[in-house]
């Protein structure tokens, strides 16, 4: 990108809109680029993230929910916000139907560390909506080129009820391969429900991963990530070896308008990737 | 290559420049001087202490547009807006502000994304330096020698000029320089005593007296790590702090901006403006969240921010001492002060 003008939007289309969870509020739209060359400059790894751009309305930070092992297409998944502040891009974003085009800019940020883990054991742990750049990390491993390249692997993923867990066709197409221990759980399940309940700390500590050469990758809401730390903690895993991303308030996404910092590390160019050793040099202004 | 002109001349030199490209020099306004692009020579006035904006502008205008487009057109149809600057003189940037300059650079030039306009920007202007009048007493909010910057640093311009009674000396910095002042020929050669004075000029100006502290920049970044979590200290500085944002406005290092879109009437323009971390929906997130709620959050954010994290991430403080947040605040709130304090504390 160090030639190219760093906030101007690329053309894309949307060519696939998945409606993810019963309350419709979380979509995942499928986008092609308009332009070859544009295509061939979005070079990406998991965890990365992209801004997603709509001319009259802004911009938005999306993680990037497609692996770079599925060719033709990128994926994000995108909450409609609003709740407490308008969310102009995301609701913009959920109006729009198939065949439209939006602008991105990206990749951006830095990705899981995919060196680091390879060879490892891999404990993935998700919580609710947090799940999209976990899913491209997943789906990434699992892929023929990539899946003797990591050791064993652990998904464990909750959401609050089954409506609304993510990526349903791929969970249960998980649940059936050998070389990946899949753990889905709701808190609290419903007539259809067949699968696990429980929260996904407890289920942590039931399944209790072990420590030795691995390495765990947690996303979550605040209070997930607030009662799984210690169980990880409690299960021996050390800071350098539990996995986090973080989100800020973005607008460039390539460290020049002073807009995420956490200490001395920009989120959106330092980050969003971090280990929990990497934190803890930080100041907790998050 | 020194040269001089005689002060009441300027004009020439300022008509002469014009001919050249744009002109941004200080000019007086009601409440006080500021860079301006000049219209007519006689506006360029060099009887100035210090503008009231610093000169950042030249690089990073208050408002830059990105693309042009038409609200409910295909993204296709919409276009880059393109720079096309002329070649442009900065004229009369004093010391501290040049030093910005370079301390900008790094940033807006780092981790492999360099900023285009900023580039351009920086690429076709020319800065004419202006040493401060070393025989008058800095203004009390100054502290550039605390930051190790003297008053007449030609490092950073590209000619550098020193007032000697009613004359301007002029000499050259870098190439780029040589080649302008060679090129006007309104100038007249210096002689040996205007390079003697040149020279000393400069070297008095590494004594000029403005607040000064000793401040390691590893020393004061440790402190204010160490200070982060001590909200009595922070509550305590910040307690008369209105969120105004002026300090960062004025100030020559703060580059904070939004990416906004304006439309209207169908016509809609994407653009930076300068944001201000001191305002409360800085980082406000759409899902409500907010890290920097309370005012000595945002206060501490931008003490540390220049005295801190831009020495762990770029190697140097991100102040230069030119004092304008502290004459420009509406309640009196002084960064020296609260350097000096967090080094105490």
């Amino acid at each position: 990108m160090i030639n190219k003008n760093p906030y101007v939007p690329a053309p894309v289309e949307i060519t696939k809109i998945i409606d993810e969870v019963d309350t419709h509020d979380i979509k995942t739209f499928r986008l092609a680029f308009l332009n070859k060359d544009d295509e061939a400059g979005f070079k990406y790894l998991p965890g990365q993230f992209a801004e997603l751009s709509i001319y009259g309305k802004g911009e938005s930070p999306i993680g990037i929910a497609s692996s770079p092992t599925q060719t033709g297409y990128i994926e994000f998944t995108v909450q409609r916000a609003g709740a407490v502040v308008p969310g102009l891009v995301t609701s913009a974003l959920h109006d729009l139907d198939e065949g439209a085009k939006i602008g991105i800019r990206g990749p951006l940020g830095n990705s899981w560390p995919i060196e680091f883990l390879e060879k490892k054991n891999i404990v993935v742990v998700g919580g609710g909506f947090a799940f999209t750049t976990l899913r491209s990390l997943t789906n990434y491993m699992l892929h023929d080129d990539n899946r003797k390249r990591f050791g064993e692997i652990t998904v464990i993923y909750g959401a609050r009820t089954p409506g609304l867990l993510l990526y349903k066709d791929e969970l249960a197409a998980w649940e059936k391969r050998e070389d990946i221990k899949s753990i889905i759980t709701v808190d609290k399940g419903d007539e259809a429900w067949r699968g696990r309940e429980g929260f996904v700390p407890n289920v942590c500590k039931e399944v209790a991963p072990s420590p030795k050469n691995s390495v765990a990758v947690i996303c979550g809401p605040p209070v997930m990530i607030k009662f799984t730390l210690p169980v990880f903690f409690e299960l021996g895993f050390s800071k350098e070896n539990i996995l986090t991303s973080l989100e800020m308030r973005m607008k460039c996404g390539v460290g020049k308008c002073g807009r995420c910092n956490v200490g001395y590390k920009y989120v959106c160019s330092d980050g969003p990737v971090f280990s929990l050793a990497e934190l803890d040099n930080l100041p907790r202004d998050f | 290559m020194l040269k001089k002109i005689s002060i009441n001349k300027i004009s020439e030199l300022v008509a002469a420049l014009m001919g050249k490209g744009l002109l941004l020099a200080p000019v007086k306004e009601n409440s006080g001087y500021n860079f301006a692009e000049i219209k007519n020579p006689s506006q360029v006035d060099l009887d100035f202490h210090n503008t009231i904006a610093s000169p950042k502008a030249a690089f990073f205008p208050h408002k830059e547009d990105f693309i042009k487009y038409e609200t409910g057109k295909p993204i296709d149809t919409a276009s880059v807006v393109a720079l096309n600057l002329p070649p442009t003189f900065l004229f009369g940037a004093r010391p501290c502000d040049v030093k910005s300059f370079e301390i900008m650079d790094i940033h807006f030039n780092a981790s492999g994304i360099i900023d285009p306009y900023w580039k351009q920007r920086r690429e076709v202007t020319t800065i004419f330096g202006y040493a401060f009048d070393l025989e008058k007493p800095a203004q009390p909010e100054e502290f550039y020698q605390t930051l190790g910057i003297g008053a007449a640093d030609p490092e950073g311009s590209d000619v550098f000029m020193v007032k000697k009674g009613e004359d301007l000396l002029l000499d050259s910095v870098t190439p780029k320089g040589e080649k302008i002042i060679a090129e006007l020929k309104i100038l007249n050669e210096g002689k040996a005593a205007d390079k003697k004075y040149y020279d000393e000029s400069i070297k008095k100006g590494k004594e000029y007296k403005t607040r000064n502290m000793c401040l390691e920049p590893a020393a004061i970044t440790k402190k204010l790590e160490d200070l982060f979590h001590n909200t009595d200290f922070w509550m305590g500085v910040s307690s008369a702090c209105l969120s105004c944002g002026i300090c960062t406005f004025v100030c020559p290092t703060c580059y904070c901006f939004d990416i906004c879109d304006d439309t209207l009437f169908g016509q809609g323009t994407r653009r930076r403006v300068w944001d201000a971390c001191m305002f409360t929906d800085f980082t406000l997130e759409a899902s409500g969240h907010n890290p920097r709620t309370q005012v000595y959050q945002r206060l501490r954010q931008k003490i540390n921010h220049k005295y801190s994290y831009h020495v762990r991430k770029y190697g140097v403080i991100s102040c230069v001492g030119c004092g304008r947040c502290t004459k420009h605040c509406p309640v009196n709130i002084d960064i020296y002060s609260i350097i000096e304090a967090a080094m105490k504390a």
